[in-house]
């Protein structure tokens, strides 16, 4: 027979002032686990959305990303033509070139920061039509001196506004829009391709982007798979990949966008996942701790009720599962706590080095379904282990011994 | 007659419980002089043991004169308040109420830590108060080790171990068998006769409070008779 | 004055629960620790700066690189005593896991301008004479099991080897830095080798910083002052700081990193503080007719004050000394593991002083409360359980 779980919840309520404190405690740790979660969630998210399998990114082989690659104009051109997987639109080839600079500012926090720089052409424009607008002012003229700043970095970044003048090198340029975008773009300045490489004294862009006609695969192998291996990992014979890697004339290194992106988050997420881990695992034993001392307590304080209902007839096991119980109900309130607490921090934009390009990635913490759901798990967990020892106490108790306990 | 040690005029207490006023003590008056053995007898709720928290100075009048070793209770605040039992009242409770996490011998040593006696002399002091009760033996002991009698003759070597001159107890055999019971009535007797102990103590054990030399009997807050006894100890 | 033994003994009147009290006050000082650790680690690399170094850079930013011809142009402004360049290689080693900077530099001046990486003279005489030698980090050359006279293969991500292939560099010896602002997990190699290999491929080669020592008795803010000053009309911008400024510019670009960490630190400490308010409070219910004894032996309203506190304070010392001696023993072990983010990874003694005093502030203030209670209770409402 079980016992009433009525019972165990009275007995939370009754002792309040203890209950609370824990509550407060779990509540406390799960914040800080499922902030931090919040943090990695919010800086995945930037980069995979947008990443789409339908662009192709070339860079030179061997360039691990658009920072190290570098095409010259006429190369880029060439490589360009040389690929017939490459969707033709209205203006010709859906393929375009891009400069990925790096403009030091003065973030609004203090200190100065890499704010990423992108030179792109009007095609861009058309490949990304579906994901890239122009949310206030409008956009840059092709040939001016203008830029566009990313939604993300006008709060963040001094002289980031319609109207304000960047100055690249020695040229002003002048801010007339804000590109908004929910993936990496929304966190950087664009500008045109051929004004920004004038401006900062570069030779040539960066990489290519292309979108492919459907049904295209690339067969190029998973870069952030590579980021880990011993050994260079070269695509498969018979791709596009591979035909590309060993083409004589603009040899280049393809992937899909959506694996490049994964490859650029690959470091700093599982940076973010194993500080949350580790950040989790250590005070989630304190948080263990605290949960026990209360159930223990409770147990103590009990000893001769526990008595009274070994002695009516209950069996060990259900006094076990009731007092578990009521420790997953401690640590699940501390967890809905956690959330409540974390909640307020959704959509706070963040700025993180991207160690692979030395550039600021602003970001937003992203309290989504899969952080809460961690949390929650997570404090059911700390609930489950801290109650373990004191129910089996409580459980093992003889029902003389414990009545004749004062 | 002497001066007595108790003298208590016009005693009122009442306590509020759920919004109702209950007359715990109504305009009490008793003297008790210094030597005396007192049993105080009554049925429960007569007040008996507030009467007895009210002389030990753990609770206070609402009314009326309570004054102890010349001392008026019903003014004395704080630490002198605190002073004044450590010097002259010694408590010996129903419920035992030792330390559980301290030795007998230091339970016992514990009213002398207010005391300017050196940690030699303290233990030395609290020795011979355990041998008086006859427990030397068990001076390492922890409370949960004794038994209930032994527990409660530790109480009393703790209560007489700073040497006061009153010693209060509150039913020291409502919980125990009648051997052990007779073991304190009797560490009690000699206390009284032969250390010169003014005991006041409160049970509702006729056969516990035949001890005594004056019986007084409470009946709902107000004295009843009061019964001069030829105590078992001197008829003995 | 309370009767201290009390203090030991109630310790262990309930011992499972002061153990796992003290244990979670370890853990989280040990946590504030080691978070303060992390940033004080990342700022002493710019406090040990020397004052009369002086970087220069392009104002556009590390992406933007500074034409070679700018060294003689710096030699010659007055008080400049010593000038050396750096370029990052940006290469890897067999995969990109294996992540370590790589520097291109003069040797000569470099190793004049930085004492306090210590090089061996036999090194310094192979360095010389090899073009494609190397110096590396202790840590380095102890992470990777290389050691004098291997050959290092790296692949030129940034800078391609103009024959398609890795560039290969003979290590000719090993530093050592004990100061925090120089770390040991770099590779250093010869700006010639490196010019020259470039060259073949047609790509002009440039510097990412100059490094500058201004000589004894010159004024610092003049120098960079006249450093900018010569190039305000150049086709580069620049940028002159000293190495401490710039440093703690790069520093920043960690972006609100150290600030999250600060507010961790914070939600540690508010868990622990009510976990420990928590504790007290169980102990003084365990412990009330205790009180109501010592109280009716004549122990004053103010010394269960005194008790109380003085028990949360003596297991807060416990906890705190725990994860403080925690954080000073396994920082060996954490240093090893943050070579790459934060070199040189030492526990402070403000840090330790830190945990001192946190430790020493949540044992009163968890005690408070409790401690309250403990003087306010009556012996009747002590014994009677209250």
């Amino acid at each position: 027979m079980l016992v009433p779980l009525s019972y165990n919840l009275r007995s939370l309520f009754v002792r309040k002032s203890a209950t609370l404190l824990t509550v407060l405690g779990v509540g406390a740790v799960v914040a800080i686990v499922s902030g931090t979660l919040a943090l990695q969630q919010g800086f995945h998210h930037m980069f995979t959305t947008g990443g789409r399998d339908d662009v192709a990114v070339f860079l030179r082989p061997g360039a691990t990303n658009e920072g190290d690659s570098q095409f010259s104009r006429d190369r880029g051109l060439k490589l360009i033509k040389s690929v017939p997987e490459i969707e033709i639109g209205p203006n010709g080839p859906l393929a375009g070139m891009e400069a990925y600079l790096a403009l030091l500012l003065a973030p609004k926090r203090g200190g100065v920061t890499n704010v990423p720089l992108r030179g792109v052409q009007p095609v861009t424009f058309e490949i990304r039509a579906k994901e890239v607008r122009i949310s206030e002012g409008r956009n840059f003229t092709p040939g001016h001196d203008e830029l566009v700043v990313g939604a993300r970095l006008v709060d963040r970044i001094e002289n980031c506004r319609i109207g304000d003048v960047l100055t690249l090198n020695k040229t002003p340029f002048k801010v007339v829009g804000i590109l908004d975008h929910d993936g990496q773009f929304g966190g950087e300045i664009w500008g045109d391709l051929d004004r920004l490489l004038a401006a900062m004294g570069r030779y040539g862009p960066n990489r290519v982007i292309a979108q492919l006609k459907p049904g295209i695969e690339l067969g190029s192998p998973d870069p952030a798979k590579a980021l880990f291996s011993d050994e260079p990992v070269e695509p498969d014979e018979g791709t596009v990949a591979a035909r590309l890697l060993k083409d004589t004339e603009v040899p280049a290194k393809v992937c899909t966008e959506s694996q490049y992106l994964s490859s650029q988050t690959v470091m700093l997420s599982g940076m973010l996942v194993f500080i949350g881990g580790g950040l989790g695992f250590i005070m989630g034993l304190a948080a263990i701790f605290t949960a026990m001392n209360t159930m223990l307590a409770s147990v103590a304080a009990r000893t001769r009720e526990i008595g009274i209902l070994l002695s009516i007839g209950y069996r060990p096991f259900p006094i076990f599962l009731s007092f578990l119980f009521e420790a997953l109900v401690l640590g699940l309130i501390g967890g809905l706590v956690g959330c409540v607490l974390t909640l307020p921090f959704n959509g706070v934009s963040a700025g993180a080095m991207n160690f692979q390009t030395f550039t600021e990635m602003a970001f937003a913490f992203r309290v989504g379904p899969m952080v809460l759901l961690v949390a929650i798990g997570f404090s059911i967990a700390l609930g489950l282990i801290g109650g373990a020892l004191p129910a089996w106490r409580a459980a093992r108790l003889r029902p003389t011994a414990a009545l004749r306990r004062e | 007659m002497a001066q007595p040690l108790i003298r208590l005029k016009d005693v009122t207490k009442t306590y509020t419980r759920g919004g109702e006023t209950l007359t715990v003590l109504n305009r009490l008056a008793l003297d008790m002089e210094e030597g005396g053995y007192f049993a105080l007898m009554g049925p429960s709720g007569s007040g008996k043991t507030t009467l007895l928290n009210l002389i030990g100075g753990l609770d206070r009048a609402d009314h009326g004169l309570v004054a102890v070793a010349g001392e008026d209770l019903t003014v004395l605040e704080g630490a002198a308040l605190s002073a004044w039992r450590a010097r002259t009242v010694g408590f010996v409770f129903q419920g035992f109420n030792l330390i559980p996490v301290l030795t007998a011998l230091e339970n016992v040593e514990l009213p002398l830590k207010l005391t300017g006696l050196s940690g030699k002399a303290r233990r030395e002091h609290a020795l011979h108060a355990l041998e008086l009760v006859g427990l030397s033996d068990r001076a390492k002991h922890r409370p949960g080790q004794l038994s209930g009698g032994q527990e409660q003759r530790v109480a009393i070597a703790r209560a007489v171990v700073s040497d006061p001159k009153l010693i209060l107890a509150d039913e020291p055999t409502g919980d125990l068998d009648r051997a052990s019971a007779e073991q304190v009535l009797t560490l009690l007797d000699k206390l009284n006769t032969q250390m010169k102990k003014t005991i006041l103590m409160v049970t509702h054990d006729p056969h516990a409070a035949q001890h005594a030399r004056t019986i007084v009997h409470l009946d709902k807050g107000q004295l009843g008779r009061i019964e001069h006894n030829q105590p078992a100890a001197a008829r003995a | 004055m309370p009767p201290i033994v009390l203090l030991w003994r109630n310790l262990w009147r309930r011992p499972l629960r002061s153990i796992l009290t003290v244990m979670s006050l370890a853990v989280a000082v040990f946590l504030i620790c080691g978070l303060r650790s992390i940033i004080t680690t990342i700022r002493a690399a710019a406090d040990n700066c020397d004052p009369r170094r002086l970087a220069v850079m392009s104002a556009s930013g590390l992406f933007v690189e500074l034409p070679l011809h700018y060294q003689a142009r710096i030699d010659k402004v007055p008080g400049v005593e010593i000038t050396t360049k750096f370029q990052w290689f940006g290469g890897y080693y067999r995969s990109q896991k294996n992540f370590f900077a790589q520097f291109a530099i003069d040797p000569e001046t470099m190793f004049a301008m930085y004492p306090e990486c210590k090089v061996e003279p036999d090194a310094i005489q192979r360095m010389a004479t090899d073009r494609t030698a190397c110096i590396i980090g202790s840590s380095l050359a102890r992470e990777f099991g290389w050691k004098v006279g291997d050959t290092i293969p790296l692949v030129g991500a940034l800078h391609p080897h103009p024959e398609d292939k890795a560039w290969e560099f003979k290590v000719a010896g090993l530093y050592h830095s004990d100061r925090p602002n120089f770390d040991n997990r770099t590779l250093f190699f010869r700006w010639d080798y490196f010019e020259e290999t470039l060259k073949q491929g047609g790509v002009p080669p440039a510097v990412g910083v100059y490094s500058i020592r201004v000589a004894p008795g010159a004024d610092v803010a003049q120098v960079i002052a006249d450093v900018e000053d010569v190039f305000k009309d150049s086709e580069q911008r620049i940028d002159c700081t000293t190495e401490a400024e710039f440093q703690r510019q790069f520093q920043s670009m960690f972006g609100n990193m150290p600030l999250f960490l600060t507010w961790i630190g914070a939600g540690v400490l508010i868990a622990i503080l009510v976990a420990s308010v928590n504790t007290m409070l169980m102990a003084m219910r365990e412990q009330t007719p205790d009180i109501g004894i010592l109280k009716a032996l004549g122990f004053t309203d103010g010394s269960m004050f005194v008790l109380f506190l003085l028990q949360s304070t003596f297991l807060a010392l416990l906890g705190g000394g725990l994860g403080v001696f925690g954080a000073l023993a396994t920082a060996p072990f954490i240093s090893a593991g943050l070579e790459m983010f934060a070199p040189g990874y030492a526990v402070q003694p403000g840090t330790v002083v830190l945990g001192a005093v946190v430790a020493l502030a949540i044992g009163p203030i968890a005690g408070i409360l409790p401690a309250m209670r403990a003087r306010s209770l009556t012996c009747i409402a002590a014994f009677r359980g209250e």
